[in-house]
């Protein structure tokens, strides 16, 4: 019984060092799922590859960062790491002869993956409800065996509390429709937070492009104690309708955002706003 | 040969008697010894004359003692915990110790001064110094306060003791239990002492309630001291002090429990080269309430679209412990010199949070909004302390001291520097300082009771964790926000003081003009870029550096006994404060007298009282300062003692503000009203 147990010690120590060592060799690999739950998965049929969508939580409306992940359809353990793949969300409201469809705006992933996954977006305009339902198409052209083909699939949407989504008609001569999503804070704290949106216009039913030419001015208040806070930077336009800026919490507690938006320095919606609670 | 040597060590040993001699004259320190015995005929006069000659107000609190206290003035928030300032100078501008001992507030409004955690019953003495040159126990600016603790009595005839008094005050039906103990065997004795005091809101002259001004306190201290020869001995102090339900009627909130509790080791070494090594640790707790007051304040600029009855509290826990030690050497290295050599460190670890709760009648209640108001932050500070005094002739002292402290900041939490990043500070977790202090003094004796006295010094402080970190504290006084600067510059101060002190035994006069010139004055100037955080704010201001600040004060004291018996003691104090040249310094009280007529034969006492202020017009009313009338407050005090076989009785019974004055004093907050007519009985049994 003791040369057991003994000899069970030698194995363990001896392996223990074994993999010591090893990991100190060893870069430990990015992990580009890690805090990711798989939302949804399926085939995209002619394409050879399995599909599937990972994100932070369930879809929701407003802007979803989310990843997707090809595996190679004969042999799932193969990733894909070179493909196109193009969004096609599509919302049908109404039934039968009333029914209206419209997508929504999107952001598709790059070509080469990026540590083996595809990130991309969606900016969802409205919540599933029961007049209202979502469908996901992932259309993927496989660069590895050049084919195409398209997975679908049915989602939800959830609304969530407070929202990061705001859509509205601009007051200007067209009367634009357009869509501001809040990207970030995910996690607000106390202090100094990056703060970034993303501005896209409804082009028409299908065509939702992304807005660069817009000045967002946010202004932070916390309603209940009647403050602001100091400091705040205003975003500015980076690339593909984002806009940056800096956005401070004197303390938490429920905060309102409040969006002024301008075109050509003059307003197009001022009363918007975002509350962020943490 | 050992004769020689005898005789050698008797030659010293007489020198350094004579030394301690003329350093007792030599000490500008004003000690207050409250229950030292031995009086000389012409020694000059010093706060223990004061104290004794306020026998009668024995139940009363600290305060009581320290507003008759040459050069002190007491700012006022509530009938409790009251804060001193010295000649202009009060918070982080003075160093309150506890024998030498660093203890430090918990609260961000400065609601618990370390005074309120001391009750007279554990008092010894009381050293007061003045500007500058109060860096024995730290670099600081504005004057020091140390208290030393009652000990046991290591004589064999005053070693058993025991005493129980009751005290009552009508105007705030305060009643008051008092006792103290003390015994020992051989080598060892031990005392203990306590207060418990209970009052309930007082009335202003004017037959009105003062609503939010009751507290509840009970203070117990116990030493214990072992003395294994002449030479050496040791003593262990604990300290527990609780107060609850203590009103502020000038602030917003109240307190419901402020806690100390205090752990010293001492050991000391009397021989030729005396030695004192102390070893503490403290610790207050402060937990202000909210919950007996009105919150409907916020109503005036409800949001729009909410009810009408909001429900606002606030949690507001402070922390504050202390961890240090010191070393002090006392070295006559000749006959004309005395050396003292003092090496102390503290390790000060602060945070104060602030929990927001608010709910609108029918609708749930919101998320709380949590800050630190004063972010975790642990200070070190590691100081060396020089002292010199050489005795040129018999009648010219000469001192001089220096002091340097280093201090390290070390802010720890991460939550502290994201509030700071808001105003776009990026914080480093550590800062590093090394001030510095150095005085010199000389004294020359005019004739045998005439003694004049000259102090110059310099010396900087470090800025306070408020005044560093502090994010966002309500200031009653003025009404605004206060924000903490990380990078505020130390204060820095150039003082000069003269003392006259005449010491005669019909006639006692010290007269003390003192000024200090000082630069990087810290105070809070209005940023109208930040907004206020509450609806009741007006605005935002943050702690700065005014380049130029002065404060100039006069302070006299006068015990004339004309016949046996009968004796007449006046105090007098004055204080004149500018910054930028010409603007009147916030909080400064105008002149104050108090003069007293005392009756004493044998245990029979009788004393009256004026206590008189002029008014003050010289204000800053930027800082929200209003001028405050002139008043005049007389009290009777009488008593008697005598002895009932072994048991001492002492009986005592006075009125205080006997004409019923409606008055508030200039530095008293929120200007409430002072109590009106009180009845004072006081009962001390003893045997």
């Amino acid at each position: 019984m003791r040369s057991i147990l003994f000899k069970c010690l030698v194995v363990i120590a001896i392996s223990t060092t074994l993999f010591s060592c090893k990991n100190d060799d060893e870069i430990i690999p990015v992990n580009p799922l890690e805090g990711l739950v798989k939302l949804k998965e399926g085939y995209a049929s002619g394409a050879s590859a399995k599909v599937e969508i990972w994100g932070r939580k369930n879809f929701f409306a407003g802007y979803n960062n989310l990843v997707v992940v090809l595996l190679d359809s004969t042999n799932t353990k193969d990733t894909l790491k070179n493909a196109h793949i193009h969004f096609a969300p599509l919302m049908t409201m109404g039934m039968g002869t009333m029914a209206m469809q419209h997508a929504c705006p999107i952001e598709n992933p790059d070509e080469a993956a990026i540590n083996g996954v595809f990130p991309g977006a969606l900016a969802f305009v409205m919540p599933t409800s029961t007049d209202g339902s979502w469908k996901l198409g992932v259309a993927v052209h496989n660069h590895k065996n050049d084919k195409e083909g398209q997975a679908n699939f049915d989602i939800t949407v959830d609304n969530p509390t407070p929202s990061v989504l705001s859509v509205f008609t601009a007051s200007t001569a067209d009367a634009t429709k357009l869509v501001l999503s809040l990207v970030q804070p995910l996690t607000p704290k106390v202090g100094m937070n990056d703060i970034e949106f993303t501005l896209h216009r409804k082009a028409s039913m299908m065509e939702w492009p992304a807005e660069t030419g817009y000045t967002i001015e946010i202004t932070p208040e916390m309603p209940s104690m009647g403050h602001g806070s100091p400091n705040n930077v205003n975003p500015v336009h980076i690339a593909n309708g984002h806009y940056k800026g800096k956005v401070n919490f004197t303390m938490t507690g429920e905060w309102k955002v409040n969006i002024v938006l301008k075109k050509d320095g003059v307003p197009v919606k001022s009363d918007a706003f975002f509350n962020i609670i943490f | 040969m050992y004769k020689k040597i005898f005789f050698l060590l008797l030659i010293i040993f007489s020198q350094l008697c004579n030394a301690q001699e003329s350093t007792k004259k030599n000490l500008s320190a004003d000690t207050v010894k409250l229950k030292e015995l031995t009086v000389t005929v012409n020694i000059p006069l010093t706060n223990k004359n004061v104290v004794d000659f306020y026998r009668t107000n024995q139940f009363s609190t600290l305060d009581n003692i320290n507003a008759r206290l040459d050069g002190m003035s007491l700012i006022k928030r509530g009938a409790y915990a009251l804060e001193p300032q010295m000649n202009g100078f009060s918070g982080g501008q003075l160093n309150v110790t506890i024998d030498g001992m660093k203890m430090f507030g918990a609260c961000t409004d400065k609601m618990d001064p370390i005074t309120s955690y001391i009750e007279p019953s554990n008092l010894k003495a009381i050293k007061l110094k003045s500007g500058t040159n109060c860096s024995e126990n730290g670099c600081n600016i504005g004057g020091s306060v140390d208290m030393t603790l009652q000990e046991p009595n290591v004589a064999d005839e005053q070693r058993h003791f025991s005493s129980v008094a009751f005290g009552y005050e009508s105007i705030s039906k305060s009643r008051n239990v008092l006792f103290s103990v003390g015994t020992g065997i051989g080598k060892w004795a031990w005392m203990a002492d306590g207060v418990y005091r209970k009052t309930e809101n007082y009335t202003a002259g004017n037959g009105q309630i003062v609503p939010f001004s009751q507290f509840e306190k009970t203070n117990l201290h116990t030493a214990l001291k072992y003395n294994p020869d002449k030479v050496n001995s040791f003593k262990a102090d604990v300290l527990y002090d609780i107060a609850r339900n203590v009103g502020y009627p000038a602030l917003p909130m109240d307190v419901s429990t402020a806690k100390a509790s205090l752990f010293a080791l001492e050991y000391s070494r009397k021989a030729i080269v005396q030695l004192k090594a102390k070893l503490y640790y403290n610790r207050v707790i402060h937990i202000m309430d909210d919950s007996q007051r009105d919150s409907l304040y916020l109503l005036k600029a409800k949001p729009v679209g909410k009810s009408d009855s909001v429900y606002m509290r606030m949690d507001m826990p402070g922390r504050s412990s202390t961890l240090g030690a010191y070393v002090q050497l006392i070295i006559p290295w000749n006959e004309r010199n005395r050396l003292t050599l003092k090496a102390d460190n503290y390790t000060n670890n602060s945070i104060a949070e602030m929990t927001m709760h608010m709910r609108y009648a029918g609708f749930a209640p919101e998320p709380a909004m949590y800050m630190q108001t004063w972010p975790a932050m642990l200070r070190n500070v590691s100081g060396v302390y020089v002292e010199n005094s050489t005795y040129l002739s018999p009648k010219l002292s000469v001192t001089a001291n220096a002091r340097v402290d280093y201090t390290i900041d070390h802010l720890q939490s991460q939550y502290g520097q994201d509030q700071f990043s808001v105003f776009n500070y990026s914080l480093g977790k550590v800062q590093r300082k090394l001030i510095k202090s150095f005085n010199l003094q000389a004294q020359y004796q005019i004739a045998n009771d005439m003694t004049i006295t000259a102090t110059a010094g310099h010396s900087e402080r470090m800025p306070t964790i408020g005044e560093r970190l502090g994010f966002y504290l309500f200031n009653a006084y003025d009404g605004y926000d206060y924000i903490g600067n990380p990078y505020i510059k130390t204060e820095k101060s150039n003082f000069l003081k003269f003392a006259f002190q005449l010491s005669k035994s019909v006639i006692k006069l010290n007269v003390s003009p003192s000024v200090s010139f000082l630069s990087d004055y810290i105070m809070g100037l209005t940023d109208a870029d930040i907004a206020p955080m509450n609806f009741y704010a007006k605005g935002i201001r943050v702690y700065s550096n005014v380049p130029k600040a002065k404060l100039l004060s006069m302070d006299m004291q006068l015990l004339y006994t004309p016949l046996p018996h009968y004796s007449v003691f006046w105090l007098s104090k004055f204080t004149y404060g500018e910054i930028n040249g010409g603007e009147a310094m916030p909080l400064i009280p105008p002149l104050k007298n108090v003069v007293a007529f005392q009756y004493q034969n044998n245990e029979f006492q009788l004393q009256a009282e004026c206590e008189s202020a002029l008014s003050q017009h010289r204000i800053n009313s930027s800082y929200g300062e209003q001028t405050t009338p002139a008043y005049s407050v007389f009290n009777v005090k009488s008593s008697y003692g005598f002895l009932l076989s072994k048991v001492a009785l002492h009986f005592s019974a006075g009125v205080t503000n006997l004409f019923n004055k409606v008055y508030y004093e200039h530095l008293d907050w929120g200007r409430i009203y002072r109590p009106g007519r009180s009845l004072e009985l006081y009962l001390k049994v003893s045997y």
